[in-house]
């Protein structure tokens, strides 16, 4: 239960249903009756983590299990924060309101690199030991998994252990091992040691990481039996893996308040500048039969009124007509809306789009990332503008007024004239608008232009390739808007230092644990907020340490350079990525899976399997 | 299309939901419970719900009165049972029935709040004090209106007021107007009290009980 410490403060705060629990379907277990206590943690407030697929799945995978009880943790406001410690309320798990030290697992999950600040301020307003090293006994074991997990070097001292891939199965592999090593009184180096064995775990502490005189990594050993690689797991047989039939639904307002079911994992397109694609590979397909039955299960639990088919490009999901044909026999009936995110320009037919519009309207996204065809041709992202502005006419025909197009700049190769193909290619998609006979009266177009920076990342062709400074950033955002000249089209902009931070933690080394620690205890906390960040407390960290951070995103890295993640394994191999480097810079495509398989080499983790057709391999 | 009327409870940390969230919270309660609901005809239809008379956010309700509207045969105590199987913890279905009055009846309302002072002799006095200022005819505060802030008399909206002490707590029994014409959150009253007196307790619980219309009897 909530603890009664802090019920008078609940009034004192912002939205207390954050931090009250007893939502519907949440799972209240009696802790004398398990073996295992779980903190499940996501380092940011409950709206966002209430959102998240991820916790979703392993909060149930969890407490499927009898022994155990998973329970979850958000991140408190900053409001919060200050009424905890003031009356000396510890973090507490909002299912039994227990204190977060004293559970067997903290899990925390990192889907985005500027969460690390965050993760250090939830330890220790649990009273955690920031520091493996420092964290003395079996328990609490501080582990992580996410797709920060590729390269989780800068918070390498913080983790126990971090699982890599799919968490399905390795999640009960180790609270398995875990039960074991507690039955029997081990140390926490005993239960690490053996807890590397596991395929797809990771643990920081038993691995050497030596330095050249340039800074570069000289070489990663292992010690204590651990693997030179660690390779990430994967579901085989996604109908037969486990999938949440239900879950907790929130009180107040979350970001996505909604069912949410996968369709596949992996991505057949190959975008060189998409970590997902390269880190969830091989593709694995549900069957439409299960993916409806989970979306009927989840609907019928929770009452949402909004099922979202997810994945990483659901238009290229084999099944998705089948899937729509079945369902929207009962969604449309029973006013239940479905929303397909990630969505592509180019293969969705016209009278699937009309279906899926006869309960509500939601938005419209294109992401063609790129202004021209030799740039869009240079990242591998396989759209035409003929294909953008035929899917937004089909789309104004079809009654929708607003259209939202995803771009990136520092791309490589990218020149004043990809910047001009971006305010042109916008431009065109409101001329469509009025070319469009049938619109709808006295209704204007709003096209809004999402620009972000791209953030070079591990795993992808790109890992090797320089990222552009925040002053060239900001330089490129003003010659864009200076190209725009219709008011119907709105630009909105990342920051460009929140970038640069995420590309400084996405390829850095293990020598960025100090930097994360102290700027936190310098006061940076949730940094992916634009009123949280405290840049200048980040610059000055990094110079109190001598670390220059443009040594991790500016430099463009040799293809024989030792790089921080070398040690782990995500199945696409390092000749594949290489390769792709390659024709990106010749501007050379590579086309989908679907159409010919190009060898990433990730199926090999699967048992050679891979949902696409390999016979084109040779 | 018929219309019925659900009283819910709402009781422990259920009273931080807001009342928006109530109304989420409830739109998804009938979905799961699978009642046959008349929809809204826009471009976004949406499930009728209306919460009569929303109850302040850290206030609990002992009967609340929810109207619903009904599409197909369904009766009362199946709504009432169906319904009572997928409530969250903290929300309780009370009573279901065909609406007697019309929302705009409602008047005013019956609140029991209890105050939990550090020690009796404060609780005494804020007592002692707090019914000599009631009784004294005027107790101001500011109070916002749709023409910004404005100062009122409380003790001219009051209908009934009783304090009562049980050693370190205050028992207050008030009955205050609500509905559309004219409101008084108890929290302003109690605010323009702990002012008055200068005390404030260490916690606070405010109950609202039941409506009532316009001559007094229980609204249903």
């Amino acid at each position: 239960m909530f603890p009664k410490k802090l019920e008078p403060v609940l009034l004192k705060v912002q939205k207390p249903g954050r931090y009250t629990g007893g939502e519907l379907n949440s799972v209240i277990k009696d802790k004398n009756k398990v073996d295992v206590r779980y903190a499940f943690c996501f380092p940011d407030t409950y709206e966002i983590g209430m959102s998240h697929l991820g916790m979703k799945i392993l909060y149930s995978l969890i407490n499927e299990r009898e022994d155990a009880w998973c329970e979850r943790v958000f991140a408190p406001a900053q409001d919060m924060e200050e009424q905890m410690k003031a009356l000396g309320v510890p973090l507490y798990a909002l299912e039994s309101g227990d204190a977060v030290r004293d559970f067997d697992f903290i899990g925390f999950t990192m889907m985005y690199e500027l969460c690390y600040t965050n993760i250090l301020n939830m330890l220790s307003l649990a009273g955690v030991p920031l520091r493996s090293a420092d964290r003395e006994g079996l328990t609490p074991l501080v582990v992580g998994g996410g797709a920060c997990a590729c390269n989780i070097e800068p918070m390498a001292d913080f983790f126990d252990l971090v699982s890599l891939g799919d968490g399905e199965e390795v999640t009960n592999e180790i609270i398995d091992l875990f039960k074991i090593h507690k039955a029997k009184g081990s140390t926490r180096k005993e239960f690490l040691i053996e807890a590397a064995k596991i395929p797809g775990v990771y643990v920081p502490s038993l691995y050497n990481v030596e330095y050249n005189e340039d800074s570069t990594v000289k070489s990663i050993t292992p010690t204590c039996g651990a693997p030179a690689k660690v390779t990430k797991r994967t579901v085989k047989n996604l109908d037969t893996m486990f999938a949440p039939t239900s879950f907790v639904v929130p009180f107040i307002e979350v970001v996505h308040d909604r069912t949410t079911v996968e369709t596949f994992r992996g991505c057949i397109r190959g975008c060189r500048f998409c970590q997902a694609c390269f880190l969830y590979r091989p593709i694995r397909e549900k069957s439409p039969e299960t993916v409806e039955k989970q979306c009927r299960a989840i609907y019928e639990n929770t009452g949402y009124d909004e099922i979202s088919l997810c994945s990483l490009s659901t238009s290229d999901y084999k099944g998705l007509e089948k899937l729509l044909n079945s369902m929207l026999e009962w969604t449309i009936p029973e006013k239940v809306n479905v929303a397909l995110p990630s969505l592509r320009a180019d293969n969705f037919p016209e009278e699937l789009m009309k279906k899926l519009s006869a309960v509500r309207k939601s938005g419209l996204t294109f992401a063609p990332e790129a202004g021209t065809q030799r740039l869009r041709d240079v990242i591998n992202k396989n759209i035409t503008e003929e294909e953008v502005l035929s899917t937004a006419a089909l789309a104004f025909r079809g009654g929708w007024t607003a259209v939202k197009l995803y771009f990136m700049i520092g791309l490589p190769t990218e020149t004043d004239e990809d910047l001009e193909g971006i305010a042109n290619l916008a431009q065109a998609v409101v001329d469509e608008f009025y070319n469009n006979p049938d619109k709808p009266k006295g209704k204007g177009v709003n096209v809004s232009v999402s620009l972000s920076t791209l953030v070079p990342k591990p795993f992808t062709p790109f890992q090797w390739e320089p990222m552009i400074t925040p002053d060239i950033t900001l330089e490129k955002q003003q010659k864009l808007l200076g190209y725009i000249r219709s008011r119907k089209i709105t630009l909105s902009k990342h920051n460009p230092k929140t970038s640069f931070l995420e590309g400084v933690f996405s390829r850095g080394d293990r020598r960025l644990c100090k930097v994360v620690e102290r700027a936190w205890e310098k006061g940076c906390k949730f940094d992916s907020w634009d009123d949280m960040l405290k840049f200048d407390t980040w610059i000055e960290t990094f110079e109190e340490f001598g670390i220059d951070p443009y040594f991790y995103t500016a430099r463009t890295r040799s293809f024989d350079e030792v790089l921080p993640w070398e040690h782990m394994d995500f199945g696409v191999t390092k000749a594949f990525l290489m390769r792709e480097n390659k024709k990106a810079h010749e501007g050379v495509t590579t086309p989908s899976c679907r159409e010919k398989c190009a060898g990433c080499g990730a199926a090999a983790i699967n048992g050679g399997e891979c949902s696409e057709t390999r016979k084109n391999t040779a | 299309m018929k219309p019925v009327r659900i009283l819910l409870k709402k009781t422990g940390l259920a009273i931080y939901i807001s009342h928006l969230d109530m109304n989420r919270c409830l739109s998804r309660a009938v979905i799961r419970a699978k009642i046959p609901l008349w929809y809204t005809e826009g471009f976004n239809p949406k499930p009728y719900l209306n919460f009569l008379c929303p109850l302040a956010l850290g206030q609990e309700g002992l009967a609340e009165p929810l109207d619903l509207r009904i599409e197909g045969e369904i009766s009362n105590d199946e709504i009432k049972e169906s319904l009572s199987n997928v409530m969250p913890q903290g929300i309780e279905v009370t009573e279901v029935y065909d609406p007697v009055m019309k929302s705009a009846e409602i008047a005013c309302a019956l609140y029991n709040i209890t105050l939990e002072f550090e020690n009796e002799k404060e609780a005494g006095v804020f007592c002692e004090q707090a019914k000599a200022a009631i009784e004294s005819g005027e107790l101001t505060a500011e109070k916002r209106s749709k023409k910004g802030m404005k100062t009122v008399n409380l003790c001219e909206m009051i209908n009934s007021f009783e304090i009562e002490q049980q050693s370190e707590k205050a028992g207050i029994k008030t009955v205050l107007p609500t509905g559309s014409t004219l409101n008084l959150n108890p929290d302003l009253l109690l605010d323009a009290l702990y002012e008055k007196t200068g005390l404030s307790p260490e916690s606070r619980l405010v109950s609202r009980a039941c409506l009532y219309n316009e001559s007094g009897e229980i609204f249903r």
